[in-house]
């Protein structure tokens, strides 16, 4: 069964065409990679299933209801989940406070279900400290916050974009266990990335995007070793 | 902390309350006027605490005047009751104004609320047979006969609920929509708040406060009139005021409306023709130098110090 | 090749909609016709220094409308202390108000130019309030008008006469339009500001000294919109809050025509200029021209709003 399903996905900027024709299933409980050169369209992908752009051609179909012109929010509530890569904490707020967020009005929970959904995801995820001020985080807490905010709106989909950026040896192993924790929960993963390791370690299937397009699907074997990749790559090192 | 609140907010409230008990009619007037300006204040921050500027203090307020004053004087409602339904006339004005203007922010909609007083000014204008026109129209009397105890309790509770709405957007799951609006919009969507639809309710909500002030205004004054109603005084001195006093919070304009309520008392007996001036001088060196107010600035060296 | 021809067909359209227009209101309201003209032209020459600022410096200048009622006060003094002409007053006004607009740059704008539309927005708000009440201080709030015998110039075609003075909104809309046209495609320095315009950051790696083209652009200006005040003091009664609908109205005909649009800045004011003379030449309903601003505003908000639905 597939959760996601686009046909022929466009989305045009003014004359560039940042996504063409993209046609991608994700099917149930996978971790899908999505990986592709810096400007391939990797994150206006994400941006357009989770509704923060409409596409200009073509259809999403989330657990076969389209959902091509749904605003974000109200797909949010159905079940997309997502990470942004430059993480903006909201001041003001505490750790625990920020994950709150997404528990209050991903799926409406009270204030006392939402911190105590906040804490324990917190908890799932290594956090601990949760009354202190976001100012105080390191790299690893920011994404592991992050992380849990997209987890408090209770995804079946969740979206990872580029959440090993930055992160050391250790760090990318913890992260990569956490993946493969939040996946055991039974959410299908995609996930954006530049760190190939971590695709190979995690993924089943990679889907490689250039120039909004997609060139090539499969295992990370295959594909890893597809001329057409190589060439897009020229020389990106995995 | 936390729990100590409520009771001091009773223990304030309560002291106000009796004030007349033991002050004379100019301090009630000057504790009026600074009332009204604190719950005007109120309503602008927090819409200000979704990150949206409105400029339209002046022409809700007026909204509620007119519309409590017509109100009374063609259906003979209860003056209070013309209040609260000149408040709710002007919430559905904004509603209206909000859902057709609030799909693009910032200076687009601030601009379309700085349009505002001069719009409902004119429509006033040029409706005389229901508004009396340039004129305006006398009310046959103030309400409560011009009681001061009275007009100070009907102001004291204009103003209570400014703070009371306040505090709720504070401490329930409005202020975490709000903050994160502010800060982000595409990221507050997609933790699933429909932003458009908490804008057009906070404007509405807000402008509504300010039409109920302006109905109390109206009535108090037994007066609306196009230039007097829809005054820029009524946009120009709350925004000072929660400047000075801070944004983001509930004590911040109420300290700033009482700092500058007591300031302007004196400013317009030292300089009766541009003390307006001051205002204006308030806003520009609270945005190049104190961002945070005077509650923001103390709040944090206190926080600094370690105490609290 | 169908988008062209589909544009094609729409400036077509529009061409023969207007030219009806014209021939219509000619012969029905031939007032409304010319003063409309007039009254765009005036619309126009203040709206285009606001896109200026807004095009290349990034703000938005809710003072505008007061520099221009400040110009007008300063033509007025001029006249009052030295007997002089307020479009002879256009000279010093340039030049006063370019220094005005340094000032104003130098100590308060370039303040907030990195800071949010927020701080941008209140500021100017408090700067346009504390220099109507400096007018008001100075020169009260009663109104003054300068008893010009020239402005009553007109002229007859048939059995229809009409103002010839106010064609000078004309001239002045020609002249600053063309020639900040000129300035920003011929000159180095416009050609700069166009790039600082478009890419801050670029146009500072290429070497572009940023901070002083923001200056020029908006000492530049203040400038234009004193000097228009003068203009405006010779036809206009003038007191304190003068300026403020001129702002508004200059914001809608920069949303109408899109930031950066000068050119479309000139038929949009025609619009409203038309609009507006039109519903003022209906004796019953003329109050209601000073809505029509507002009306066109929430539209054009209405329609970009779903243009930006495909975002």
């Amino acid at each position: 069964m597939a959760i996601l399903k686009t046909e022929k996905l466009s989305r045009q900027f003014g004359g560039l065409a940042a996504l063409s024709g993209v046609s991608i299933e994700f099917r149930d409980h996978e971790i899908l990679g999505i990986i592709g050169p810096n400007g391939a369209g990797k994150t206006t992908f994400i941006n357009v299933i989770a509704g923060i752009y409409l596409p200009t051609e073509g259809k999403i179909f989330f657990e076969n209801q389209e959902v091509s012109e749904f605003p974000a929010h109200k797909r949010c509530h159905l079940g997309i989940g997502r990470t942004f890569q430059l993480v903006r904490p909201l001041p003001g707020l505490s750790l625990a406070e920020n994950v709150m967020v997404g528990a209050l009005f991903g799926k409406g929970l009270g204030k006392r279900e939402a911190r105590k959904k906040a804490e324990d995801l917190c908890g799932f995820l290594g956090l601990a400290d949760l009354g202190r001020d976001i100012t105080r985080m390191t790299a690893l807490e920011i994404k592991k916050m992050e992380i849990a905010h997209a987890l408090a709106t209770q995804p079946k989909l969740l979206f990872l974009d580029e959440v090993m950026a930055g992160l050391n040896s250790e760090e990318t192993m913890e992260m990569i266990d956490l993946v493969r924790k939040i996946h055991r929960q039974g959410i299908t993963i995609g996930i954006v990335e530049h760190v190939m390791r971590v695709i190979r370690e995690l993924t089943d299937r990679v889907v490689v995007l250039d120039w909004g397009e997609v060139i090539a699907e499969g295992p990370y074997g295959e594909v890893s070793n597809d001329p057409r990749v190589i060439t897009a790559y020229l020389g990106e090192e995995t | 902390m936390k729990k100590s609140r409520p009771l001091l907010y009773l223990i304030v409230l309560a002291v106000l309350f009796t004030l007349p008990l033991y002050t004379g009619v100019y301090v009630l007037n000057v504790m009026g006027i600074i009332l009204i300006y604190m719950a005007l204040a109120l309503s602008w921050d927090m819409l200000l605490r979704s990150g949206q500027i409105s400029f339209g203090m002046a022409g809700f307020f007026g909204v509620g005047g007119y519309g409590a004053a017509l109100l009374f004087l063609n259906t003979g409602v209860h003056p209070l009751v013309s209040i609260v339904l000149g408040g709710l006339l002007a919430g559905v004005l904004a509603w209206l104004i909000g859902s057709a203007v609030l799909q693009l922010r910032g200076m687009y909609f601030a601009i379309v609320t700085l349009a505002l007083a001069e719009i409902f000014r004119v429509i006033v204008r040029n409706l005389p047979d229901l508004t009396g026109g340039p004129e305006g129209t006398i009310l046959p009397q103030a309400i409560f006969a011009g009681n001061s105890t009275y007009t100070y309790w009907l102001v004291l509770t204009a103003a209570a609920l400014s703070v009371a709405v306040s505090e709720v957007f504070r401490h329930t799951r409005i202020h975490f929509a709000l903050t994160s609006i502010r800060n982000d919009e595409i990221v507050a969507k997609s933790s699933g708040i429909d932003v458009f639809k908490y804008l057009v309710f906070l404007f509405a909500v807000t402008s509504a406060i300010q039409g109920i002030t302006g109905g109390a205004y109206a009535h108090i004054y037994g007066f609306v009139s196009p230039e007097g109603s829809f005054s820029v005084d009524f946009t120009l001195l709350p925004i000072a005021m929660a400047l000075l006093g801070g944004m983001h919070s509930t004590w911040g304009p109420v300290v700033g409306a009482v700092v500058l309520g007591v300031v302007s008392e004196f400013l317009k007996l030292q300089i009766p023709y541009g003390h307006l001036m001051v205002y204006g001088i308030i806003i520009v060196v609270a945005i190049l130098f104190f961002p945070q107010g005077i509650v923001g600035t103390v709040g944090q060296r206190w926080k600094k110090t370690g105490s609290h | 090749m169908s988008l062209v021809s589909k544009l094609k067909q729409s400036n077509y359209q529009i061409a023969i909609i207007s030219v009806i227009l014209i021939v219509v209101l000619g012969s029905w309201k031939p007032h409304v016709l010319v003063e409309g003209f007039q009254r765009a032209c005036l619309y126009a020459v203040i709206a285009l220094p606001m896109a200026l600022i807004l095009g290349i410096v990034g703000i938005i200048n809710l003072a505008h409308g007061e520099y221009m009622m400040l110009g007008a006060y300063f033509a007025y003094s001029l006249n009052v202390y030295i007997g002089m002409d307020p479009l002879v007053a256009i000279v010093p006004a340039l030049i006063a108000f370019f220094l005005i607009g340094m000032a104003s740059y130098r100590a308060i704008i370039k303040y907030v130019l990195g800071t949010p539309e927020l701080n941008q927005l209140l500021l100017t708000f408090g700067l346009a309030m504390v220099l109507e009440q400096m007018a008001n201080l100075i020169w009260t709030s009663r109104p003054i008008k300068l008893p010009l015998q020239y402005v009553s110039a007109s002229a007859t075609i048939g059995s229809f006469t009409f103002g010839t003075y106010e064609f000078i909104y004309v001239g002045a809309a020609m002249v600053v339009l063309v020639g900040l046209q000129l300035f920003l495609k011929r000159t180095s320095m416009g050609q700069a500001a166009l790039a600082v315009g478009q890419n801050p950051r670029g146009a500072k790696l290429v070497g572009i000294h940023v901070d002083r083209t923001y200056l020029l652009v908006f000492s530049l200006s203040i400038a234009l919109v004193g000097a228009i005040g003068a203009i405006f003091m010779t036809r206009h009664s003038i007191f304190p809050l003068v300026g403020a609908p001129f702002t508004m109205k200059s914001f809608c005909l920069i949303a109408m025509a899109g930031i950066g649009n000068l050119m479309g800045i000139l038929w949009c004011s025609l619009i409203l200029g038309l609009a507006e003379n039109f519903v003022l030449s209906f004796r019953g309903y003329a109050g209601w021209a000073d809505i029509l601003f507002f009306a066109l505003i929430v539209l054009v908000i209405m329609v970009r709003s779903h243009q930006r639905e495909v975002k």
